[in-house]
C-alpha cells in the first residue's frame, strides 16, 4: 500500500465548546476500499464526516484528499475535488424531479454561465447534453430510470436514498461518503442497498460508510474504524473488529450482538 | 390542470405564437386608451413581479426591497434622459446595470445572512435608496421629484402615446420571460433552485452558493432596474413616494398571489392585482380594505398562489401540509 | 456642545420609546416564531385607543396607557387568528404576507373610521422644562421626557418580572425556546403563543401612545415609519432577545438624533437602517453573541 490514500485524516479534533465531539482521529482510506465507520450514538461519526466534507472546520488536525490538503476548504470546493456525500437525514431536493436532482449533481462537471444559458452557446448545448446523458446513465444503472420525472419527495424512502446516492455519483467522485444509508430501511431494502454498494465498489468507486446496522457493515466493508466518545477505538478488517475486546465492550455491550453478527456473516 | 399542461406542452410553439400575435394586435383594435394604459400597467408590474420572483421564487431568498432596485432604474433613466438627453434604449441597459451593481452591494451582507435577516437588510436597503432619492435634490429633485421626463424615441418617432408604451412593455416582458426561461432551464437556474431547496446539500454537490445567491440577486435587480427605466417616462413624473416599501410589498403580493416559482404566476398576479385595484375604484378608500381581505383569504385558501403547484417547496410542501391538516383536525378543525 | 447634549437627551428619550417598541416586537417574534409587518398598525391602534380616552375622559395618562394596551391587545388576538394560528408549519412568507395584508387592512380601515387627518394630542403632560447646567452648557430636560423614560423603564421591569416570576411568563419563555418540547410538557402552545402575541402587541400599543404624546399627534398612517424602526431595533437585538432589542432601540434613537447634528434633519431615517446594515455585516446575528436566534 505505497500509494497515496484517497482520503486521509491526521489527528483531527472537533470541540463544541467543552464537548470533545471528535478527538484525535486518524484514518486512511485506500483506493477501492469500502470503509466502514461505526460507533454508538453520539460517537462523533457524522461530525467526522462533516469535517471531511468541509461543513465543519476541524479544531485541530488536517485532512487530505488524494494527498491534497483540504482542511480549510469550503464544501463546494471539496465537492469540486470530487468528494461526494449523502446525508443522514436525506437532504434531497424534494420538490424537484429525480432527473433534476441528479442533474444538479453534474454541476461541478459543467461550466455553463448565464451568458451561455441566455444565448444557447455551444458550451450550453454540450453541458446540457452531458448532464442529461450522464444523469440518465446513472439512473439507468441504479434502476431509477422509470422514476426520472417523479418528484423526488414522492418516492419511497429506500428509493430516495438511492436518488441521493445517484446525485452524489453524478459528481464523478473519487470517494463517496455515505452517512447512514440504511437508516429507516427495512431488511429487504437494506439488503438491496448492500448489494448496490458492493456493485458500486466493483465498478471502482471508493466508498466510506457510516452505519449502525452491524450486519450491514460487517458484510460490506473491508476495513472498519470504530469510534467511541469521539475517539478512535480501533481500526481493522471486520474479523479483527469482531474479535476486539474494547469494541465488544463499548459497542456490543456483552458480545450478544456481535455473536449475532458473526452468525449472520458465517 | 394536468390536461392543460399536456396540451400546452404539445402545442407549445403554436400557443405562444398565437398569444403573441393577439398581444401584438390589441392596440389596433380601437380599444380605449385608458384600457391600453391598464394593459401597460399590467405588463410593467408583471415584469417587476417576475424580477422579484426570480429571486424569491427560485433561489428562495426572501427579498423585500424590490422597490429600491425599481427606484434606481427609474431615477437613473429620468435623470440621465432629462439632463443629458441619453437615449432611452441605452438607458434601459444603464439603469439595469446600475441596479445590478446595487443589487450586488446589497447581496454582500446578505450572503452571510439568511431568512428574516436577509429580508430586513433588503428592506433597509430599499428604504435607504428611497430616502436618498428624497433628499439628494440636485439629482433626484428631492421631494419635488422629476417632472416631464422625455419620451423614448424610436427611429425619430416620439413614443408618447400609451399604444407605443404598450409595445415597449410587451417587448420587455417577452424579453424577460424568454431570457429567464433560458436561464432557469440551465445549470445556473438549477443551481438557484438547489439553493432554494436545500442549501447544505447544494454546497455538498459543489454549487458555490454565495456566488449563485449573489448572481441571483443581481439578476433580479437588473430586471427591476430595466423596468424602472421604462416606468419613468411612462408616468412622466417620479418622486420618492412612488417607491415606498408598500410598493415593494404590493409587488411581493403579486408574486405570491400568482404563484412563486412559476413564470406565469407573477404575470397573473400582476393582472389580478391591477385589475382589482382598477375595478374596485368605485369603492374609493374601501378598495384597499377589500384588497387586503382578498390577500388574506388567498393565503388561507390557496397559499401557493393561483398557478403554483400544490406540491412545491413554496406551498409548504406536501408532507408538511398533511401534518398541518392532521393537527388541525385533531384540534377541532378550526382550519376549515 | 449644549446642542449635542440636548440631542443626546432627545435620543435617549426617543430611543426608550423605540426600545419599548422593540421589546414588544421581540416578544411577538420570540413567542410566535414569526415576524410581523402589522406592528406599526398595532401601535397606531394603541395610540388611537388612548387618544379617545383623552377626548372623552380627559387627560388621564394611566387610563390612556391601559386603554392603549387593551386596544392593541385585542387587535393582537385578531392578528394571531388571521396570520399565525394556521401557519406555524407553513413557509414563512405566507404568514408574512398575511401580516402585510392585515397592515393594509388596518391602515385603510383606520383612515375610514378615524379619519385621514392628523389629530393633535396636547397637554397630556405639562410643558414644564428643567434647565440644568452641565459642563457650562445648558441641558433642557422636559418633564415629558422624564415621564416617558421612567414609564419605559417601569414597563420593561414589569415585563421582566412577569417573564421570570409568573407561571405564564415561564410558559411563554418555554414556548419561545422550543414549541414541540413545550407541547409535550403539557403547555397549550397555541394559547400561550396567542398570549405572547397579545402582550407584544400591547407593548406596541403603549409605545404608540408614547409616540403620540412625544410628537403631540396621532394619525392613521403613523405606523409604517415606526414599525420599520421597531423591526430594525429588534433585528439589532437578534430578534428574540428582549434585553438586546431594547438596547437596539435605544441605540437607534440616539444615533438618529446625534446623526442629524452632523447632517440635515431629512437624513434622520437613513441612520437607523445604515446602522442596522453595518451591524449586520459584522455581526449577522445582531448584538446577541449566541447563535440561538431561531427565526
Amino acid at each position: 500500500m505505497s500509494q497515496v490514500p484517497v482520503l486521509e485524516a491526521k489527528g483531527i479534533c472537533k470541540y463544541f465548546g467543552g464537548l470533545k465531539a471528535v478527538e484525535n482521529v486518524d484514518m486512511q482510506i485506500q483506493k477501492g476500499d469500502v470503509f466502514g465507520i461505526i460507533g454508538p450514538n453520539g460517537a462523533g461519526k457524522t461530525t467526522f464526516f462533516n469535517m471531511c466534507t468541509g461543513i465543519y472546520a476541524p479544531t485541530k488536525g488536517e485532512i487530505f484528499l488524494q494527498g491534497e490538503n483540504i482542511t480549510k476548504m469550503t464544501p463546494d470546493k471539496i465537492a469540486r475535488k470530487k468528494m461526494a456525500r449523502t446525508f443522514q437525514n436525506l437532504q434531497l431536493f424534494k420538490f424537484m424531479s429525480v432527473l433534476d436532482n441528479v442533474k444538479i449533481g453534474c454541476h461541478t462537471q459543467t461550466k455553463t454561465n448565464m451568458a451561455d444559458a441566455i444565448l444557447h452557446t455551444k458550451r450550453y448545448k454540450r453541458d446540457e447534453k452531458y448532464a442529461v446523458e450522464k444523469s440518465l446513465e446513472i439512473l439507468e444503472s441504479i434502476g431509477l430510470i422509470d422514476y426520472k420525472d417523479t418528484m423526488a419527495g414522492n418516492l419511497a424512502y429506500g428509493m430516495q436514498r438511492k436518488v441521493e446516492i445517484a446525485r452524489a455519483l453524478a459528481l464523478d467522485p473519487v470517494i463517496l461518503l455515505l452517512d447512514e444509508p440504511a437508516a429507516g430501511m427495512n431488511a429487504n431494502e437494506t439488503d438491496s442497498l448492500r448489494e448496490f454498494i458492493l456493485m458500486l465498489n466493483e465498478k471502482g468507486y471508493t466508498i466510506a460508510v457510516i452505519e449502525h446496522d452491524m450486519k450491514f457493515i460487517m458484510n460490506s466493508c473491508n476495513r472498519i474504524l470504530v469510534l467511541n466518545f469521539g475517539q478512535k477505538l480501533c481500526e481493522g478488517t471486520p474479523d479483527e473488529i469482531k474479535s476486539n475486546k474494547d469494541v465488544q465492550e463499548a459497542y456490543f455491550g456483552k458480545g450478544i450482538v456481535a455473536g449475532e453478527a458473526v452468525k449472520v456473516n458465517g | 390542470m394536468q390536461k392543460i399542461k399536456d396540451f400546452y406542452n404539445k402545442y407549445k410553439v403554436i400557443i405562444l405564437l398565437v398569444l403573441f400575435v393577439i398581444m401584438a394586435v390589441i392596440p389596433f383594435l380601437g380599444i380605449e386608451t385608458l384600457y391600453i394604459r391598464y394593459m401597460c400597467n399590467i405588463m410593467m408590474y408583471a415584469t417587476l413581479a417576475g424580477s422579484l420572483n426570480a429571486i424569491n421564487g427560485y433561489s428562495g431568498q426572501m427579498c423585500l426591497g424590490q422597490a429600491g432596485f425599481f427606484a434606481i432604474g427609474a431615477y437613473t433613466g429620468a435623470a440621465l434622459s432629462k439632463n443629458f438627453g441619453v437615449s432611452f434604449w441605452l438607458l434601459l441597459l444603464v439603469g439595469g446595470l446600475l441596479a445590478m451593481l446595487i443589487g450586488f452591494l446589497v447581496s454582500l451582507p446578505t450572503l452571510r445572512l439568511s431568512g428574516i435577516y436577509l429580508s430586513i437588510t433588503t428592506l433597509g436597503a430599499s428604504e435607504i435608496i428611497r430616502i436618498i432619492a428624497q433628499t439628494w435634490t440636485p439629482v433626484t429633485g428631492g421631494t419635488m421629484g422629476i417632472k416631464q421626463i422625455p419620451y423614448p424615441e424610436f427611429f425619430g418617432l416620439d413614443m408618447f402615446r400609451p399604444q407605443y408604451y404598450y409595445y415597449i412593455f410587451l417587448f420587455l416582458l417577452v424579453l424577460f420571460l424568454f431570457v429567464t426561461n433560458r436561464v432557469l432551464k440551465s445549470r445556473v437556474g438549477r443551481a438557484w433552485m438547489s439553493i432554494r431547496e436545500d442549501q447544505i446539500a447544494a454546497k455538498s454537490l459543489g454549487v458555490e452558493t454565495s456566488f449563485y445567491k449573489s448572481t441571483n440577486f443581481m439578476y433580479g435587480a437588473f430586471w427591476a432596474g430595466v423596468i424602472g427605466v421604462a416606468y419613468a417616462p411612462f408616468v412622466n413624473f417620479i418622486d420618492s413616494t412612488q417607491f415606498t416599501t408598500d410598493v415593494g410589498f404590493n409587488v411581493l403580493a403579486m408574486v405570491v398571489l400568482g404563484g412563486q416559482g412559476t413564470l406565469v404566476g407573477p404575470i397573473l398576479g400582476a393582472a389580478v392585482v391591477t385589475i382589482l385595484t382598477e375595478a374596485l375604484r368605485f369603492l374609493e378608500s374601501w378598495r384597499y380594505v377589500i384588497y387586503a381581505l382578498l390577500l388574506i383569504a388567498m393565503m388561507w385558501g390557496r397559499p401557493q398562489g393561483l398557478v403554483g403547484a400544490s406540491k412545491s417547496m413554496l406551498a409548504g410542501g406536501k408532507i408538511k401540509v398533511k401534518e398541518d391538516k392532521a393537527k388541525a383536525k385533531a384540534e377541532g378543525g378550526s382550519a376549515k | 456642545m449644549g446642542y449635542i447634549l440636548n440631542q443626546l437627551l432627545n435620543g435617549i428619550c426617543q430611543g426608550s420609546i423605540y426600545a419599548l417598541m422593540a421589546i414588544g416586537y421581540s416578544v411577538i417574534v420570540g413567542v410566535v416564531g414569526m415576524v410581523t409587518f402589522a406592528y406599526g398598525e398595532v401601535m397606531m391602534i394603541g395610540a388611537f385607543s388612548a387618544y379617545y380616552i383623552f377626548i372623552y375622559v380627559g387627560n388621564n395618562l394611566p387610563l390612556a396607557i391601559l386603554a392603549a394596551f387593551a386596544g392593541s391587545f385585542i387587535i393582537g388576538i385578531v392578528i394571531y387568528k388571521l396570520c399565525y394560528e394556521r401557519f406555524f408549519t407553513a413557509p414563512r412568507h405566507i404568514s408574512l404576507l398575511c401580516t402585510i395584508g392585515i397592515s393594509m387592512l388596518l391602515k385603510n380601515l383606520a383612515q375610514i373610521v378615524f379619519g385621514p387627518e392628523t389629530k393633535p394630542v396636547l397637554n397630556v403632560v405639562s410643558n414644564k422644562t428643567f434647565n440644568i447646567n452641565v459642563f457650562g452648557s445648558t441641558l433642557n430636560i422636559r418633564l415629558l421626557q422624564i415621564v416617558i423614560i421612567v414609564l419605559v423603564i417601569v414597563l420593561a421591569a414589569a415585563l421582566t418580572l412577569f417573564f421570570n416570576r409568573t407561571k405564564y411568563g415561564i410558559m411563554l419563555r418555554a414556548v419561545s425556546q422550543n414549541k414541540d418540547a413545550s407541547y409535550l410538557m403539557g403547555i397549550n402552545v397555541k394559547r400561550t403563543a396567542l398570549l405572547g402575541n397579545c402582550i407584544g402587541c400591547g407593548f406596541g400599543g403603549i409605545a404608540g401612545i408614547l409616540l403620540g404624546i412625544y410628537y403631540f399627534s396621532v394619525s392613521a398612517t403613523m405606523g409604517s415609519a415606526y414599525s420599520m424602526k421597531a423591526f430594525a431595533a429588534s433585528v439589532l437585538g437578534g430578534l428574540v432577545d428582549i434585553r438586546f432589542s431594547a438596547l437596539g432601540g435605544l441605540c437607534i434613537g440616539i444615533i438618529e438624533n446625534l446623526g442629524i447634528v452632523f447632517t440635515a434633519a431629512t437624513f434622520r431615517d437613513i441612520f437607523a437602517f445604515a446602522f442596522l446594515i453595518l451591524v449586520l455585516i459584522f455581526r449577522p446575528q445582531g448584538f446577541v453573541s449566541k447563535k440561538g436566534a431561531r427565526v
